[in-house]
């Protein structure tokens, strides 16, 4: 996990990777070390709030770069970061397919735009072949991916939580 | 600066290092404890905050003894204590006003 942990650590930047970077993988490995002992759903919910987290503080600093905006608190998933018992909200499905709807729109609209300045008379168009697919599709493809593996991971944490599993967490064993 | 109220997550840092000077998963650890299991930071959250502490020289890195695993100890500033101790008045104060206007009323 320390392997993948160092990999997500590139999506910050790379002022902050090098000022914590070494700092941040050390605390992880022990606080990996501390949850090993723990049940399963223990360890589930320990790895991730580490990912969400580091998503989110990566977001943040590269927001930070470019605007010089101090986000905490503003953005609601950093209150979600430190929840001892990590779970999406039921609004997150929502808010990841409204922001791929926007995206998806930009794109459209990009495309009016770019058909307007260049008219489809003046431009040749295809046939289509395999370099034509690269960013945008790219693109497209990662926040699909990134949309269905957000629902798997609702779905499972939805459902463990259904199950009530976290509650044997809270259970001691033995009886005097 | 950061701006006061201060979030939950960064008046718990601010206190564990109140106390003595921490390293990051000390402080984890103790942010857990003091919150009695509510608050667990993650990496990301915690250095996303200390960050921001330094910039605003709330804290300081300090030289630990044990500075192996590639540990970094940090230490409350008497700038971030004056802010801190600012911090825990207005709690004070709201909690007392609280407490007044909960409390069971006689009849």
């Amino acid at each position: 996990m320390l392997a993948l942990y160092r990999s997500v650590l590139y999506l910050y930047p790379e002022d902050h990777r090098r000022e914590f970077g070494d700092e941040m993988q050390a605390v992880f490995a022990e606080a990996e070390r501390s949850v090993a002992v723990l049940g399963a759903s223990s360890r589930m919910a320990f790895y991730g709030r580490e990912l969400f987290g580091l998503i989110a503080g990566a977001m943040e600093e590269h927001i930070r770069c470019l605007t010089g905006i101090r986000s905490w608190g503003v953005l609601p998933w950093r209150r979600r970061a430190m929840r001892s018992d990590f779970r999406f909200s039921k609004a997150t499905p929502v808010l990841m397919a409204l922001i791929l709807v926007a995206i998806l729109i930009a794109i459209e609209k990009a495309t009016a735009i770019r058909n307007s300045v260049y008219p489809a008379s003046s431009v040749h168009v295809g046939p289509l072949h395999a370099e034509h697919f690269t960013f945008v599709p790219s693109l497209m493809l990662m926040f699909a991916c990134a949309y269905l593996v957000g629902m798997i991971g609702w779905a499972i944490v939805y459902a463990l939580h259904r199950s009530g599993v976290h509650r044997l967490d809270g259970m001691k064993g033995g009886t005097e | 600066m950061e701006p006061l109220p201060l979030s939950e997550p960064v008046l718990l840092i601010l206190v564990s290092l109140a106390e003595a000077p921490r390293h990051g998963y000390s402080i984890l650890k103790d942010v857990t404890a003091m919150s009695d299991g509510r608050v667990t930071l993650s990496t990301g959250t915690l250095y996303g905050a200390l960050r921001r502490l330094l910039n605003d020289d709330w804290i300081e890195r300090f030289e630990d003894e044990d500075t192996s695993r590639g540990r970094q100890a940090y230490r409350l500033t008497a700038n971030g204590r004056r802010h801190l101790q600012t911090e825990v008045r207005r709690l004070k104060q709201l909690t007392r006003v609280a407490s007044l206007r909960v409390a069971p009323r006689e009849r």
